[in-house]
């Protein structure tokens, strides 16, 4: 499964990263979300669920499959 | 509620209600009740009141959301509740993108997580040393020798000014958001530019590695300096909103935990354990939201079967918004291992609070070293009853607690 951030709807909060380090971080510039893992392992399937549904923007989501 | 000051004729009357954000009603020790009493009579979720110069008010989260983005009709620019003019167009707050960008991103790199961890040692020191300097005395007032001073103090050094202006600072803050006479406020905003003003020019000279110095040698897309003016206002802002947020927000936590021993307990539990300890955080961030936040109308249109005019006045208040149960499971509950937790309390949107990370790291480098120092405190029974306050931002003058 992969993640997927929508730039745009982005604003920096970075509860991704607060709840799941392993995944995403963000930028040195404008403190919004980088991607490190977007197709992330099964075991922190739980933990980016539970980052995507925290970001106050909605930027974030999962998607099935490889590439969409 | 039986007679309301004349109100604009676009306003229905089923969506009038006579309310003064500013005004504690009597008997009332958390000005959080100031909009949960509206909630609570059933105020209508987008309400007009002719208080301080007329407003609409927003009680739903995805109203209050949608404003928050929809900066084409809710705009930050000469939004202040009562009108005020002249006011300072603050940088990059007062304007809406895409003129906010220019401002913002001088500004971001600053204030990124990432910057912020690296201020982690530097706020350890300043916590370390105010809470060793009456940790032994057996109590305090918290907002007096901390809360007040933890911000103004960082402040300071982000800025790079000398510790000795501390006094001074706290001096000029106190007045600037707590009094309430036109002409002491009218000399105490001479007084922050001249400072200001002053700031800039000696950085512009003898530049540093501070917030201060970036901003004075910032530079627009042809190379050329930015006007003075706005120079000025960005330095304003970050005094208008980097103070009294934090000072409120930590008054109201520390609130919380004196009268709370199983919540002092489990954030004990969490010192070594900083993410668990920053979850925690967040949902005192959510039920603590100390700010109301303005919007002007740009034009006259219609918002969700609303009609509004130009010029028409917004408030967001923040509080509210986090205790909608359409958001929230058991809103009202504090639950410091919520699971779901999307509060507005550093808004949304492009406007975002831009140091809200900085704003949590202060908070949680100041409980964790108070919680080494002070493991147990309480509320001193003797408070100051007069020290709750509405407002923009709400809060209190004092918070006596013992050990």
């Amino acid at each position: 499964m992969r993640v997927i951030a929508n730039m745009n709807l982005c604003q920096g909060h970075a509860r991704c990263e607060d709840l799941c380090p392993e995944v995403f971080s963000t930028d040195a510039v404008e403190g919004k979300v980088v991607i490190e893992q977007p197709e992330f392992p099964p075991e922190l399937e739980e933990k980016v669920r539970l980052a995507v549904r925290n970001c106050p923007e909605g930027a974030l989501r999962i998607a099935k499959g490889a590439v969409e | 509620m039986s007679f309301y000051p004349q109100s604009p004729d676009h306003v229905p009357a089923d969506r009038l209600i006579d309310f003064d954000f500013f005004e504690v009603p009597p008997g009332v020790t958390d000005p959080v009740e100031i909009w949960h009493g509206l909630v609570k009579r059933g105020a209508p979720p987008i309400f007009y009141t002719p208080r301080n110069g007329g407003h609409w008010v927003f009680l739903r989260y995805p109203d209050i959301a949608e404003a928050y983005r929809n900066y084409e009709i809710f705009s930050t620019h000469k939004a202040q509740i009562p009108p005020l003019e002249p006011y300072p167009v603050l940088q990059p707050n007062g304007v809406d993108p895409p003129q906010h960008d220019v401002f913002r991103k001088i500004l971001a790199p600053m204030f990124t997580p990432l910057a912020v961890r690296r201020m982690t040692e530097g706020l350890q020191h300043r916590a370390e040393g105010l809470i060793s300097g009456f940790a032994g005395k057996g109590g305090c007032d918290f907002v007096k020798d901390y809360a007040a001073k933890f911000p103004t103090g960082t402040f300071l050094e982000l800025f790079g000014l000398p510790e000795e202006r501390l006094s001074e600072f706290l001096r000029i803050s106190d007045t600037f958001f707590r009094s309430t006479d036109p002409d002491v406020r009218a000399a105490n905003l001479l007084e922050i530019f001249a400072v200001l003003e002053e700031l800039f020019r000696e950085k512009e000279r003898n530049p540093g590695n501070d917030i201060a110095s970036t901003v004075v040698q910032s530079r627009d897309a042809e190379g050329n300096p930015f006007p003075w003016e706005d120079i000025i206002n960005c330095g304003f802002l970050l005094f208008v909103a980097g103070l009294d947020t934090v000072t409120n927000t930590m008054t109201y936590v520390w609130r919380y935990l004196a009268t709370s021993p199983d919540a002092r307990q489990k954030f004990r539990d969490r010192l070594d354990d900083p993410s668990a300890f920053l979850l925690a955080i967040e949902e005192l961030m959510r039920i603590n939201a100390v700010s109301n936040i303005y919007r002007r109308v740009t034009h006259d249109c219609e918002f969700k079967g609303v009609q509004f005019r130009r010029n028409d006045r917004v408030v967001l208040p923040n509080t509210v918004a986090n205790r909608d149960q359409s958001m929230f499971k058991e809103p009202q509950t504090i639950d410091l291992d919520r699971k779901v937790n999307n509060h507005v309390t550093f808004g949304l949107g492009p406007h975002r609070c831009i140091g809200s990370h900085l704003a949590k790291r202060e908070i949680m480098i100041s409980l964790q070293e108070w919680l080494r120092q002070i493991p147990e405190f309480e509320l001193d029974p003797n408070q100051d009853a007069e020290s709750v306050f509405g407002g923009p931002v709400m809060g209190f003058t004092s918070l006596k607690l013992r050990w």
